[in-house]
């Protein structure tokens, strides 16, 4: 941690993909500091953007940690500071400042089977586990990855998700069909009960919509998960990012410090306040 | 003197009839002998209401957040609501009704007469008790019943009286379903607008020094605002960073509002703040006066808008919350309106 | 270190430190507050509006300026706080035990150099209350006392003509020492008069929370009550209890922006507070504390259950600010009693 935990580092842009397009659009950003090393991240771990005047906020790293020249984000168009980030272009310099929050606790997860559930934009904070887990393929078992968006122009990261079939299981799912559409129609939650993943030896990890998470967490507990193979991220308004602004709690718990990452074990231990 | 029990009766008989939905009034709180806000919605509670000179409380404001909570659920009430009502707060239900906010067969006005006082000032009250401790407080006429643990003592309520009820241009409650106490509309306590005249007799070069030191000491609670049943509006010109969304909410609407004050509590944002408020309050401020009792800085506020509703009276003949049916101040133009600023 | 400081001279003391820059009480239309000391400085106050809490803390304060030429990176300007000694004569008991909490809050995890700084600088001279301030105290009840010594530097006790003054720290033996010989040693009745009035201010009747060490785990079984609606009924969602708390600390941040060619600014920290409406409010429009119940549960729970649960002591010190200030008359002692009566 930096003396000054309240000045960003600067960063610049080097790398922005429109993922999906239109009202709710959704780019991926790639940032490199300006000077020296950027700080090292784990697995769900989030950082404060800044576009300055405009203001900060506090979203995902999509990247691995085993990646260290850049750090992604995926943003999606929709306040404020997010659509200032919508406006730049390759070469602007934002700031960052990060790490902040607690991570996936991947190492615990050699040898099991994954599960990643994903809905929306709720890809992105888990995308760094499933590039993690397939950079170190052979830790892990089975890889399965779930994941759904409103319609097709919806599905974000379209072909890295297609370049991990060969190494995981991936079940696309749109909510509403259109032409040319083959994969399940149907929300995510159902989709995962239509492959009717087993339990055994296995580790869920869920992002989505709040509804969806409700849902999948619902489902994987009909279908046999303890809840200690459930990981979820919660999100909350946060402003500081590091337990001081008293803005982000979810009962006794800074979620920018104690969270994000929560197993629903740990999670039925909070007030349902989120 | 009015017979509490007759309120408390009204409100019980209101809501056994399945008349109103709910009576919203005052009660003895949990701080000694000051009266709260309360909504009562069964019959049973009518016993807790009470009625005296702590209920400082302009009870529209609850109507206001009883309005938009239906909003919010999208509910259509299919009965009234019953509120008790002082002079001046009727008068901001009036105001209310001018501008849509609800229909008069909306609200069952249970009217109070202040009589002969009004609401007392705690510090006023303790000068003159000198040091004993006041139970209760209870407005007789033109005197204050204030009952010590040393027994009861009468005082002249044009001592110990609020200013803005020694001011008052309306202590009877002109509109309701129904009212208690007589109507002493001519009390002839101090003329409307005298702290005012008062302070305007202040250099310009002094008046300026005050409120630089009034507005240094604020704090950006807003209170003010929030005690306010004027001030209704869900997104605030003036503060535009407390501003709700809804999902339907563009990220352009976010992007794009401007912030026409920062959030930092210094002189130029609060000067900013107070005098858009009371520019937004012209013609609509029935000067209940809450706003100075809530402030915890002591600011003067009432002097603000009382600038205001005068300079409505004097140029445009307006007295705010007069009648249901009459015009809003700044929604309405007559061609024999003053245009000396028009140039 | 204990000694004896006439009335009198407590003036002298004070321009003694010419380290230091001194505020003491004083009110300026009606108003209590700690000002800067000019001429004769009085402690005859009952308590300060506020809370001392904005010397280490400020309504507003600056983090970094910012200046951006199109096609450039940005320039960050750190903002860091002076260097000046300031030193807080009358804080009460309540306000000190405060500063206790707000110093545990900004060094948890990491430290906010902001707040350090400011703080290492600041020494908290108190004064004991001979009788509550406030109709509304209830420190007792809260793990404190009129005559606590936790989080001040000096403690003074009003003898009548003279005050006793106690160092609790290092920086307040320093105080006193720069004092000279305006203090005097204390005789045996000067001890004896000190510690009476002590046992007698200890024994004047306050409000109470009647179970507080049960109330952390009463409130956990109580989120659900429908007593939060009830209760927070009548609240209007303004600033006043939070801000006027000597342990609140919520706050936001923003970026002002004073020009727009080159782009320049600062990143401003303000207070902020949970009661109002869209404090928790995602930019989605989904609120987890969407009403005024939730909000007030929110408020006490934090003070008396999850500070607890994380820190071992209850966020609020019984000063009873936000009880007399509350414009509706929400009574923080009457919520957590009630509250916990009828948990489970």
């Amino acid at each position: 941690m930096p003396d000054n935990i309240y000045l960003p580092e600067l960063a610049r842009i080097t790398y922005i993909k429109e993922e999906v397009p239109g009202e709710r659009a959704i780019k991926t950003f790639r940032v490199e500091p300006l000077n020296g090393d950027s700080f090292e991240h784990e697995c769900g771990q989030c950082a404060m953007l800044s576009a300055f005047g405009r203001g900060e906020m506090m979203i995902s790293i999509a990247s691995s940690p085993l990646v260290k020249e850049y750090k992604q984000f995926s943003i999606m168009r929709v306040g404020r500071v997010s659509a200032a980030f919508h406006d730049l272009a390759v070469g602007d310099v934002v700031g960052i400042r990060g790490p902040y929050g607690n991570s996936f606790p991947v190492d615990d997860w050699r040898g099991r089977n994954l599960y990643f559930i994903g809905g929306g934009c709720g890809l992105a904070p888990i995308w760094p586990v499933i590039t993690t887990a397939v950079a170190q393929r052979d830790n892990f078992k089975n890889i399965t990855v779930f994941y759904g968006g409103r319609s097709p122009r919806d599905i974000m990261y379209k072909a890295e998700l297609e370049k991990l079939r060969g190494v995981a299981d991936v079940h696309l799912s749109v909510d509403k069909a259109e032409d040319g559409w083959d994969a399940y129609c149907g929300f995510v939650p159902a989709n995962v009960m239509d492959k009717e993943p087993s339990s055994d030896n296995a580790i869920a990890i869920t992002c989505g919509p709040p509804i969806m998470i409700k849902y999948v967490i619902q489902n994987l507990s009909q279908l046999g998960f303890a809840d200690e193979q459930i990981y979820t991220t919660l999100e909350n308004k946060m402003k500081c990012g590091l337990g001081k602004c008293g803005r982000c709690n979810v009962g006794k718990d800074y979620v920018c410090v104690k969270g994000p990452v929560y197993s629903w074990a740990e999670l039925k231990n909070l007030p349902e306040e989120y | 003197m009015i017979d509490v029990q007759s309120i408390r009766d009204a409100a019980r008989d209101l809501l056994a009839k399945g008349e109103v939905r709910a009576v919203i009034g005052y009660r003895r709180g949990s701080r000694g002998m000051l009266a709260e806000p309360v909504t009562i919605t069964d019959p049973e509670q009518a016993d807790e209401l009470v009625w005296d000179a702590t209920c400082f409380h302009n009870l529209a404001l609850y109507l206001v957040e009883d309005r938009k909570a239906l909003a919010h659920a999208q509910r259509t009430p299919n009965l009234p609501i019953a509120i008790v009502a002082k002079g001046c707060d009727a008068r901001a239900i009036v105001v209310l009704m001018q501008e849509h906010y609800f229909k008069r067969e909306d609200v069952y006005i249970i009217g109070v007469s202040c009589e002969g006082g009004g609401v007392l000032v705690e510090y006023k009250l303790a000068r003159l008790l000198n040091g004993a401790q006041a139970l209760s407080a209870v407005i007789d006429g033109a005197e204050l019943v204030v009952t010590t643990l040393a027994g009861e003592v009468r005082l002249p309520a044009s001592e110990v009286m609020a200013d803005r009820c020694l001011e008052c241009r309306e202590p009877f409650p002109k509109e309701h379903n129904v009212v208690f106490g007589e109507d002493q509309t001519s009390r002839q306590l101090v003329a409307p607008f005298t702290a005012l005249a008062r302070f305007e007799a202040l250099s310009e070069a002094d008046r300026w020094a005050y409120w630089c030191r009034q507005f240094e000491r604020c704090i950006r609670c807003f209170a003010c605002r929030s005690v306010c049943p004027m001030c209704y509006c869900d997104e605030c010109v003036v503060d535009s960073i407390t501003f709700p969304v809804a999902p339907e909410t563009t990220a352009e609407e976010k992007a794009n509002r401007i912030r026409w004050i920062e959030r930092s509590a210094v002189r130029s944002e609060n000067i900013t703040y107070h005098m858009t408020r009371a520019m937004h309050l012209a013609g609509r401020c029935i000067d209940c006066g809450e706003c100075e009792r809530v402030c915890p800085v002591n600011i003067p506020l009432r002097l603000l808008n009382n600038k205001m509703e005068r300079e409505a009276r004097e140029h445009f003949g307006y007295e705010p919350g007069a009648s249901i049916g009459g015009p809003s101040l700044v929604a309405s133009f007559r061609d024999d309106d003053p245009g000396q600023f028009i140039r | 270190m204990e000694k004896i400081l006439d009335k009198q001279r407590l003036d002298d003391w004070i321009a003694a430190l010419t380290d230091w820059e001194a505020f003491a009480p004083a009110v300026e239309d009606g108003v209590w507050a700690f000002r800067p000391v000019v001429g004769a400085a009085r402690l005859d106050h009952p308590n300060t509006k506020q809370p001392p809490k904005g010397f280490a803390f400020p309504q507003r304060e600056v983090f970094f300026s910012f200046e951006q030429i199109k096609g450039e990176a940005p320039r960050l300007t750190q903002k860091l706080p002076d260097s000046k000694h300031r030193v807080v004569f009358g804080v009460r008991p309540c306000d000190a035990r405060g500063t206790v909490r707000m110093d545990r809050v900004f060094a948890d995890h990491v430290d906010d150099v902001y707040y350090q700084s400011r703080r290492n600088n600041m020494a908290y001279v108190g004064l004991a209350c001979n009788k509550p301030p406030s109709a509304h105290c209830f420190c007792l009840s809260v793990g404190g006392s009129p005559v606590s010594s936790d989080g001040l530097d000096v403690l003074m006790t009003d003898l009548g003509d003279r005050y006793f003054l106690a160092a609790i720290t290092e920086t307040g033996k320093s105080l006193m020492t720069t004092a000279g010989d305006l203090l005097k040693m204390p005789a045996a009745a000067d001890r004896k008069q000190a510690a009476s009035v002590h046992a007698e201010a200890v024994a004047q009747p306050q409000r109470a929370i009647n179970n507080p060490d049960g109330a952390p785990a009463r409130l956990k079984a109580s989120f659900k009550s429908p007593l939060w609606e009830e209760l927070a009924q009548a609240c209007i969602g303004c600033g006043i209890c939070t801000f006027l708390c000597p342990t609140c600390h919520c706050f936001d941040i923003n970026d002002e922006v004073t020009g727009s060619a080159p782009l320049k600014g600062n990143r401003v920290r303000t207070w902020d507070n949970c009661q109002f409406p869209d404090f928790t409010m995602h930019t989605s429009g989904h609120n987890p504390r969407p009403t005024v119940g939730a909000r007030l549960r929110q408020r006490v729970c934090h003070k008396f259950q999850y500070f607890h649960e994380n820190f071992g002591m209850h966020q609020c010190t019984g000063c009873g600010r936000c009880i007399s200030d509350c414009p509706v008359g929400i009574d923080i002692v009457h919520v957590v009693n009630k509250v916990t009566e009828h948990a489970g």
